[in-house]
């Protein structure tokens, strides 16, 4: 690397000293560097530098310097109006995609508005203005205006980087076509201050990894986002049996009319296995009533059970049997059938089994209660039968066991 | 910066003048070997107990959040009618710690406050690490988050679209936006000092790290004339989105019926609270890191000072808006809000409602005091006192409004899981363990921006024709 350094900060070396050092510069040289230690002093170089009119003059600093652009005449910053219509196509992109989408492709009706209203649509608008504006500010001054990434730039394999992004301020004179006079550049930068000198050589070979090539590749996978996303969005629509994603639409079931998959005789309903008993559902007393009179009432005498037996002859005797018993219930006239008096002598002698049995199996007109009723329902209700007989057929022992 | 220098010194009047930004003799060169160095020197002892920590509490969320995935929304305590619980308090907690971030990265730089140059850079990471925290939230309430890309208005075989008419997708929108933009802010701040750290690291590994997220920066004043431009551009916009998200976030309750949250003066409640909050978490995390990475001299006790007085007169605006929650439930004549009011100071939950003011508006107060503000015992009080405050401000609008709506027969108590709890914690690891890991390996200061505003950072000769 052809390289010139020089050890006195005075830079008022004369041509000769220059080239008595005897450093060849290349004939195709990229640039020249001249190390600054203050922003004063490049500041103070630049229009010396510049006024020389040996190539492109540019600085490179740790931090931006006021005024700097001024004095390297630099063209305005053109990113204000690159964002600022970026930003308004964002806040049209916005009003367009929900209008299209709310009004147009799936109109609906939410909050009784209108489906073309628009209203609702400013705060998305301002999101969307917001974002496009943003991208185009970062990407746009990155990608577009400084054309970064860029790795293969001469200045980042500068002896003078190290300074560049520290502490160090450098002015640089760029080549601008072949005749560029790098002898001469860096002559000019000493005499203009600078305190080391360094010239660069032209890359060799244009590197792969730049910006223009990446800005390609990320249009290229938008551009195939957008075709990909049109493409299933008109398939799907134009083509409905295609399913890409059926997460929860092909379920193993049994339709109507439709064989099982599951059973082998194709039934989707099966029978249960015989001798099967339904919880709750033990088999209950058959035969006959004096066969079942030797039943023994197996609940205990508690308010909750006389609790639960008052509530199923409420529901399921009294219509017929009357409320205390007496074989009239509001149904009786109705009906035009006669319901067995509870009261009667016959039935205050029936063992408990006899009651059971005619709850469970019906008698005469009266059908079979045991679908409706558990086991312990049926004989809480005979306890309360029991109760009802004993409260109508009260003795002067019973009356002091009642308020004892 | 290029604003900075309107502030030169000849057309300020002598008592309006800034005290100097830094402690002590600060060069470009020192800046570089006091906060650039830093991530490449072996981390103490005490950073792997901390990161323990915090991966522990990270590790518990995890197991927490996979236990809901395999169980269902059933593992929390959300049920009728509070089917927006934890989830949705740790969501907007989360995302207004945020907000400080952009604050000061964005509407500070716009008001030309130059001290907010030295503590930017983190505040903007933590705005990073705490949307990251908030978006855990929605995406593992909808129940089946595999099927959350549901929320994108996307051609699908459904032929379906979302309902633009929904303040929930426009939370989608908000703060899917406000990730983007925030990330996009902190990563072309961070360019330039990662280009330093590049050019000064020996080891090869980061050489080539960050080579690549450098993007081959070189300083080139062509490109440092864009990049001032995209910054300013970029706290223009962030600004405004800034005060927008919180807006959008506080239309999930402002727009519904349910009393307690039909009321205007959400959404500048809701940022208020938001910036509230943040600056109390950035002063609990700057007041530990410049301890112990020493930064002493670039955060300065002036930076602790101002801060504190931000999170005063942010504690004041909120005492404003609790005033105004009960003016406005007073004036409305109406007595489901008469009732939604007093249920937050009288109800079941009243000592919530006791504790966010408290810790809110009561305790905050102490800050008058010049003391205070300099005084670490007092203004971590003060920061941990706003964060549980502000995290039982949400549960206050959230549970206390929902657990009795209009209909009496569905009230009933909420109580959460230690599911909930678990969940919360871990987003607390998650948020940590990227902080601890962000201090150890990116730059903590902007040092190219506390560069340019040191002494003599900048020509003295060029001002006449420069700042008309």
């Amino acid at each position: 690397m052809p390289e010139i350094t020089s050890a006195s900060g005075t830079g008022a070396m004369p041509e000769t000293a220059f080239a008595a050092e005897g450093a060849p510069m290349s004939d195709r040289s990229f640039s020249v560097l001249g190390v600054f230690e203050t922003p004063d002093a490049l500041m103070k170089a630049i229009p010396k530098v510049r006024a020389a009119k040996l190539g492109t003059v540019e600085a490179y600093t740790p931090y931006a310097i006021h005024g700097i652009e001024e004095a390297l005449g630099l063209r305005k910053s053109p990113l204000g109006g690159m964002v600022l219509v970026m930003g308004i196509i964002g806040a049209l992109t916005a009003l367009g995609f929900q209008y299209w989408i709310s009004a147009i492709d799936y109109p609906i009706i939410t909050g009784g508005k209108g489906a073309g209203s628009w209203e609702a649509f400013i705060p998305i608008m301002f999101e969307v203005t917001v974002l496009f504006a943003t991208f185009t500010a970062g990407l746009g001054m990155l990608h577009l205006l400084n054309k970064l990434p860029f790795f293969g730039h001469p200045v980042l394999s500068s002896k003078s980087i190290k300074g560049i992004t520290r502490d160090r301020y450098v002015l640089a004179v760029e080549a601008e076509d072949e005749a560029f006079d790098s002898a001469g550049a860096a002559m000019a930068l000493r005499a203009a201050g600078a305190i080391e000198v360094e010239a660069l050589p032209a890359p060799d070979r244009s590197p792969f990894l730049t910006s223009d090539n990446i800005l390609r590749a990320l249009g290229g996978i938008f551009v195939a986002c957008l075709v990909a996303g049109l493409a299933m969005y008109f398939a799907t629509k134009w083509f409905p049996l295609l399913k890409p994603m059926a997460n929860m639409q092909d379920q193993p079931r049994l339709n109507a009319q439709k064989p099982s998959s599951f059973f082998k005789d194709g039934h989707g309903m099966q029978q249960p296995v015989a001798g099967t008993v339904a919880r709750g559902h033990l088999p209950t007393a058959t035969g006959t009533q004096d066969e079942a009179a030797s039943l023994v009432n197996p609940l205990p005498r508690t308010k909750e059970v006389f609790a639960l037996g008052k509530k199923v002859y409420t529901n399921r005797c009294e219509v017929c049997h009357g409320a205390v018993g007496t074989g009239v219930g509001s149904l009786t006239a109705a009906y035009g059938a006669k319901p067995a008096n509870l009261q009667a002598q016959q039935f205050l002698d029936y063992p408990d089994g006899k009651i059971y049995w005619a709850v469970v199996n019906g008698k005469n007109a009266m059908p079979s209660h045991a679908p409706y009723l558990s086991e312990q329902e049926r004989w809480a209700v005979v306890h309360y039968v029991r109760a009802l007989q004993r409260a109508q057929n009260a003795k002067d022992e019973d009356l002091k066991v009642a308020t004892r | 910066m290029k604003l900075d220098a309107a502030t030169s010194a000849g057309d300020i009047p002598e008592g309006l003048l800034e005290p100097a930004l830094t402690v002590g003799k600060v060069t470009p060169g020192s800046l570089d070997d006091q906060v650039l160095a830093f991530p490449e020197t072996k981390p103490p002892r005490r950073w792997y107990i901390a990161l323990a920590i915090t991966l522990t509490a990270a590790l518990i969320g995890v197991v927490s959040i996979g236990y809901t995935f395999y169980l269902g929304i059933g593992a929390w305590g959300n049920t009728s009618p509070v089917f927006w619980a934890f989830d949705i308090i740790n969501f907007v907690f989360w995302v207004g710690i945020g907000h400080a971030g952009t604050l000061i990265s964005a509407i500070l730089f716009l008001f030309r406050k130059r001290w907010r140059n030295a503590i930017a850079r983190f505040a903007e990471a933590m705005t990073i690490f705490a949307v990251i925290c908030a978006v855990i939230f929605p995406l593992i309430h909808v129940g089946r988050p595999w099927l959350a890309y549901w929320l994108f208005p996307y051609p699908n075989q459904r032929a379906l679209w979302t309902n633009f008419r929904s303040p929930l997708l426009w939370d989608v929108f908000a703060v899917n936006t406000y990730f983007s933009v925030s990330l996009m802010f902190w990563y072309l701040g961070l360019i330039p000092d990662i280009a330093s750290m590049r050019d000064r690291t020996t080891s090869k590994l980061r050489k080539l790290l960050y080579t690549v997220l450098a993007m081959g920066w070189r300083g080139a004043a062509a490109h440092w004339q864009h990049y001032e431009k995209a910054y300013l551009l970029l706290a223009g916009l962030a600004t405004g989105l800034v005060l927008s998200v919180h807006s959008v976030v506080s239309f999930d309750f402002a727009t519904s019926v349910v009393p307690g949250w039909h009321m205007t003066i959400f959404p500048p409640y809701f940022v208020a609270g938001a910036i509230f909050a943040g600056f109390a978490m950035v002063v609990m995390v700057l007041v530990v890191v410049r301890e112990t990475m020493e930064l002493k001299n670039l955060i300065t006790d002036r930076h602790l000072d101002v801060m504190n007085k931000v999170i005063l007169a942010m504690s004041c605006i909120m005492g404003y808006s609790y005033l105004m929650e009960g003016f406005t439930a007073w004036y409305s004549m109406n007595e489901y809000l008469h009732h939604g009011f007093m249920n937050i100071i009288t109800g079941t939950y009243g000592w919530a409602g006791w504790v966010t003011i408290s810790c809110n508006i009561l305790i905050p107060q102490i800050l008058w005091f010049k003391k205070a503000r300099a005084s670490y015992f007092w203004m971590i009080l003060v920061a941990i006192g706003v964060t549980i405050g502000m995290w039982f401000e949400r549960f206050v609008i959230i549970v206390i409004s929902l657990h009795q709506d209009f209909l009496p027969s569905a009230w009933r108590i909420y109580k959460p899981t230690i599911v909930d709890f678990g969940v919360l914690l871990g987003t607390f690891g998650i948020f940590f363990t990227l902080v601890l890991l962000f201090a150890r390996v990116l730059p903590v200061i902007a040092t190219t921006e506390v560069k340019a505003i040191l002494p003599d950072a900048q020509p003295s000769h060029h001002g006449d024709d420069h700042h008309a």
